[in-house]
């Protein structure tokens, strides 16, 4: 079966663009769930939502569009939570309707591109460019890096970030970097999970594998392993069923924490 | 009173030095003028009532929250470690395992055992943090402050939530620990615990109410200005007097 997808051009550009959202979106999604912070991922999936919309209406890539952007709402989010001006939920809340009600503002402008702006809402599994794929993977060895080299400050940070900052990591960039990070993740992993779907791959593979594990380091790997299954599954499942792939891949997902639901130890 | 305290430990090397220290927040004034010394080898514990200042005074010294006015200073080179209370590491949302907690401390996995080891924990390394007791927790927190070989610990609010045995054997680790020279300082609204266990008291109440040897520590006479008249109202008068309570 899986010979049959390979002899497609797209869809091996969606496998392997799908293997590398699945690497990178739970290693930041493990602290992120740790600091009961996932949301954040939803809220600057809707921003960068707008950014698409802004894209359709002015013309040129709407990734392009939906980057900076993006990338400005999560800065402005984590400036606006440090300083203690919103609290992180009214925070979040603010930001995913406001994204929202501007993207869908936006589409409605730029006639002619609601087709596709579906593909940015649920993901396609067909829009995958080999640019992408470059880009995608740059940035999430560039990620990946980062989470290795920074890990104990992160995990320290998720944990209790008075301790951090006595141990002298520099709290306030790291928080700084975790989102940037997350918001340019959002971006990118939009075109194939969608960016209605992209927080569900961002936590649910993490509360899968938090039902087997002990440790934080067991958790973020088997959540890769969870991840990485979801997207298979559920990008097969989307090319043979004619299905959206986010809506795919997030049922796959879920199947896998009801299944570790019952078989937890 | 202050001298008397600070007599045994004084010839040590002095780790934190507070003098007049004001914290202001916002018009509301959370520490009015502390002043103490730490010395090494000192077990202080640090009591007073809720808004006491208590939490301010702990990031303070800690480093975390600056002075509005006066000083605060911790001795260049010394090395502090904090237990944070219980629930401020790792809330049940995704596993951390004891080893892990401790190497957040010092990324050192041999460190970290020897840690463990030293608060009688070395074989539940790889258990849950979150599926220990209160008081395995407590040590483990222990454990992760004393992986840095800190010359101080802070310790805040270190006997909330757990039973009498388990703060029982707490104490006698925290005595272990202050026995080899650590110097100690605890903080917590626990007066009698705390007051049965530490050689020197400071009682705070926005600014230093006591601050001595724990004998000469008249739980009366501070409790009233701990809490306030209505306080001492409460505990003295008779169950018939219930309608003088008005009076405070």
């Amino acid at each position: 079966m899986m010979i049959d997808l390979l002899q497609y051009g797209f869809m091996v550009r969606a496998l392997l663009a799908g293997l590398l959202v699945a690497l990178a979106l739970p290693m930041i999604g493990s602290f992120l769930v740790a600091r009961r912070y996932s949301l954040i991922a939803d809220s600057l999936a809707h921003v960068s939502l707008a950014g698409v919309g802004l894209g359709l209406l002015l013309g040129g890539s709407p990734v392009w569009w939906a980057g900076p952007v993006t990338v400005a709402g999560a800065l402005l989010l984590e400036y606006l939570r440090q300083t203690r001006r919103l609290s992180g939920d009214t925070g979040l809340a603010v930001l995913m309707s406001g994204g929202l009600a501007l993207a869908v503002v936006l589409a409605n402008l730029a006639r002619g591109g609601a087709v596709d702006f579906n593909s940015y809402l649920f993901g396609s599994i067909a829009t995958t460019a080999t640019s992408d794929l470059y880009l995608l993977a740059g940035t999430v060895a560039v990620i990946v890096t980062v989470v290795v080299t920074q890990y104990q400050a992160f995990l320290h940070m998720s944990f209790d970030e008075d301790s951090a900052r006595i141990a002298g990591y520099r709290v306030r960039l790291l928080n700084y970097l975790m989102v940037t990070m997350t918001a340019v993740m959002v971006v990118l992993a939009m075109r194939i999970v969608g960016g209605l779907l992209i927080s569900a791959l961002l936590v649910i593979p993490v509360i899968t594998a938090a039902q087997f594990t002990r440790s934080f380091r067991g958790t973020m790997l088997l959540a890769i392993v969870a991840a990485v299954l979801a997207v298979l599954g559920g990008l097969v499942a989307a090319f043979y069923l004619g299905v959206a792939a986010g809506g795919a891949i997030v049922l796959v997902a879920l199947a896998l924490f009801v299944l570790a639901l019952l078989l937890r130890p | 009173m202050r001298a008397s305290a600070a007599r045994l430990h004084a010839d040590n090397p002095l780790l934190i030095d507070l003098d007049d220290a004001v914290v202001d927040f916002a018009g509301h004034r959370a520490l009015d003028g502390v002043s103490f010394c730490v010395h090494r080898g000192e077990f202080i514990g640090l009591i007073g009532p809720n808004g006491a200042g208590k939490t301010t005074l702990l990031r303070v010294m800690l480093g975390l929250q600056p002075v509005s006015g006066g000083l605060a200073r911790l001795t260049p080179g010394a090395r502090v470690g904090y237990v944070p209370q219980r629930g401020a590491v790792g809330d049940g949302q995704l596993p951390l395992s004891a080893l892990e907690v401790v190497r957040l401390g010092k990324n050192d996995a041999a460190a970290g055992r020897a840690a463990l080891r030293e608060v009688g924990l070395e074989t539940l390394a790889g258990r849950k943090y979150g599926e220990l007791s209160g008081g395995q927790q407590q040590r483990v927190l222990i454990a992760k402050a004393l992986v840095n070989e800190p010359d101080l610990i802070i310790l805040d609010e270190p006997t909330t939530g757990i039973d009498e045995a388990a703060e029982r054997d707490f104490f006698a680790l925290l005595d272990h620990l202050a026995g080899k020279g650590l110097t100690v300082v605890m903080v917590s609204h626990d007066v009698e615990a705390i007051v049965a266990q530490v050689k020197r008291v400071i009682c705070l109440n926005q600014r230093v109410l006591y601050d001595g040897p724990p004998a000469q520590f008249e739980l009366e006479t501070y409790l009233p200005q701990m809490y306030g008249t209505r306080h001492r109202a409460l505990h003295h008068q008779h169950p018939h007097q219930e309608g003088d309570r008005h009076d405070d």
